[in-house]
């Protein structure tokens, strides 16, 4: 009995450390993804900031933003294998405050090498009407209509000295229709891959240009705000995630 | 020794069905219905219903503590003894006397409703506190704003903590609260039903203005919630730029529609329709008959046989008033689970 016992004690000794080895030895560590939206002002690719007045490449007229927010979500990425890892829960409110907030932070990504990276600009439909949410996606960030159901996207807020009250407004949305905004894109990161080890930082750097949320559109001297979903609002945040590009990865 | 063992085992299946029975008295607190309601729309999803959920849910709707200046709750303009309307105004006051364009609508059998607001323009029971909370002529109130009052209230952190675990309140669990207490807001109890249900009759009047309702007016108002939840416009005269489910769509053929509403407890509703403009039923059954206004989205079954309106005799409207009495449920408006 008791040389029996012990035999048992030894395997379960033995199973536990062979199946623990095996595993560190198959599997590279998971790590951490981070996607930093960097932002620049026009085709110029000049200098944006909060609180600082720019101009207007194409309109021409003189704008300084107090706020610029946008929603990223369904983050997934490519390994080279063609397999895709899918970010559960993700949904992140990117702002280009100086808070560090423009970064999107993907956890417990499976260790290996990563060649491209997709998101949605803006929410799913499903969660546009799935009744209170949390996190990101919680109404109290302002980012979500009262009186019309759904997330306002992209939110650009600021002073102008054409526009007629002195200010501008551009809330943008609606997840449904022909005037439904998010949008699906991808990026592939060209030779070098993206390495997830658990040790090495794993950064995807993309540009953003707000300036484009008016590329061919009115002067804010006619039209300075904009707060529901509408044909405008498909056509700003078009032509604003069209020009969303990859710039490059830090390993 | 077997005695022993069965003795055991006794005492086993014991705790085993006491603790079922446990399960049991909690999962009884639910939505009660009659079997000739429908399913209800809102299945509660992630939002456990609880009693003390629920309670927590009634407490937030009577407590002015949502209003920017603590003194609007949601019962100031949703009382319960009109069935949750607002006590027979036309236009509800807000913070610091301020008025919206629109009527308080009655709430009660919230669970079966898809959209919410006259124009439809919500979609989901959760996310409608939202709007009252935030307007500015209602409750005034941010969220950001309101989260932190609660997470400061002594009485209230504490009961969220132990409904939704040791987290900070968010909206989330605020709108989790109130919809538990919404839906909950169950009328079935009329005459109508008792009728339904075969332990009352109607009269003869009422009786014949059953009839007349299921041939004029139930293609809308559909039995047994009373309406069908969809827009229409039903040929109000345009006092003011409200264009209803317009706003919402942007379609010119949307303007000027309105959610149909219910027409359970009308008789304690009024005013009636999305403005109150009409304080009585005798002024709804004369508009529906001779006052209906030719618009290009007129809601087609207003116009029969080239002919405006629903055409109605004296008598039709006196047995029509006579059938909406019976929509009535008192059960509901003096149901002390409703109120503090």
């Amino acid at each position: 009995m008791k040389f029996l016992n012990s035999i048992l004690i030894f395997s379960t000794f033995l199973f536990l450390t062979f199946t623990s080895c095996k595993k560190e030895d198959d599997q590279p560590k998971q790590g951490e993804v981070t996607i930093e939206f960097d932002h620049v002002w026009g085709s110029a690719e000049g200098e944006f900031s909060l609180n600082k007045e720019l101009t207007h490449p194409m309109l021409g007229e003189k704008m300084t933003f107090t706020l610029f927010k946008y929603y990223v979500s369904n983050v997934r990425l490519k390994a080279k294998d063609g397999s895709w890892y899918t970010m559960p829960e993700s949904y992140f409110i990117v702002d280009a405050d100086a808070s560090g907030s423009n970064k999107v932070v993907v956890p417990n990504v499976p260790g290996g090498e990563y060649t491209d990276v997709e998101m949605m600009f803006g929410v799913d439909s499903l969660r546009n009407a799935s009744g209170a949410q949390t996190g990101a996606l919680d109404p109290a960030k302002g980012m979500f209509w009262s009186w019309n159901s759904g997330y306002i996207m992209v939110k650009a807020e600021g002073t102008a000295p054409t526009s007629t009250d002195g200010t501008f407004a551009f809330h943008l949305g609606g997840f449904k229709g022909e005037n439904k905004v998010q949008t699906v894109k991808s990026y592939n990161f060209g030779t070098t891959a993206l390495v997830v080890d658990g040790e090495r930082e794993a950064e995807i750097h993309m540009l953003a240009n707000p300036a484009r949320l008016w590329h061919g559109a009115e002067k804010l001297a006619v039209k300075s705000k904009n707060h529901m979903p509408n044909a405008l609002a498909k056509s700003m945040t078009t032509n604003f995630y069209d020009v969303v590009r990859f710039d490059h990865i830090h390993n | 020794m077997i005695s022993h063992k069965i003795r055991f085992l006794f005492l086993f299946a014991l705790i085993w069905s006491y603790s079922c029975q446990d399960d049991q008295d909690k999962s009884d607190f639910g939505l009660t219905y009659p079997d000739y309601f429908p399913a209800p729309h809102y299945q509660f999803g992630k939002n456990k219903l609880t009693r003390e959920g629920f309670e927590l849910g009634r407490a937030l709707f009577f407590d002015p503590i949502l209003s920017i200046d603590s003194t609007i709750s949601c019962e100031s303009c949703h009382a319960q003894g009109h069935a949750f309307a607002d006590h027979n105004t036309a236009l509800s006051t807000g913070i610091a006397g301020l008025s919206g364009t629109r009527n308080s609508p009655a709430l009660f059998n919230l669970a079966w409703q898809p959209i919410f607001m006259w124009d439809g323009g919500i979609n989901h029971i959760e996310v409608m506190p939202l709007a009252p909370i935030t307007n500015e002529v209602e409750m005034g109130q941010d969220m950001e704003g309101a989260i932190k009052k609660l997470n400061n209230h002594p009485t209230y952190s504490k009961r969220f903590r132990s409904i939704f675990g040791e987290k900070p309140i968010d909206s989330q669990q605020l709108f989790y609260a109130l919809a538990q207490y919404m839906s909950m807001l169950v009328s079935y109890n009329s005459k109508y039903d008792q009728y339904r249900q075969g332990k009352s009759t109607l009269t003869a009047d009422e009786d014949d203005g059953l009839q007349i309702f299921r041939a004029k007016c139930a293609s809308c108002h559909t039995e047994p919630l009373f309406t069908d939840y969809s827009l229409r416009n039903n040929g109000l005269e345009i006092l003011n730029d409200d264009l209803g489910y317009g706003r919402i769509t942007l379609e010119t053929s949307d303007n000027h529609k309105f959610k149909v509403p219910s027409l359970r407890n009308i008789a304690l509703t009024y005013p009636y329709m999305h403005d109150g403009r009409f304080r009585t039923l005798d002024q709804v059954l004369d508009h529906y008959d001779s006052g209906i206004v030719q618009y290009t989205n007129l809601d087609p079954l207003l116009i029969q046989n080239g002919q405006l309106g629903i055409p109605l005799s004296q008598e039709d409207k006196l047995k029509l008033k006579a059938f909406l009495h019976t929509l009535s449920d008192f059960t509901f408006t003096s149901n002390p689970l409703y109120s503090e």
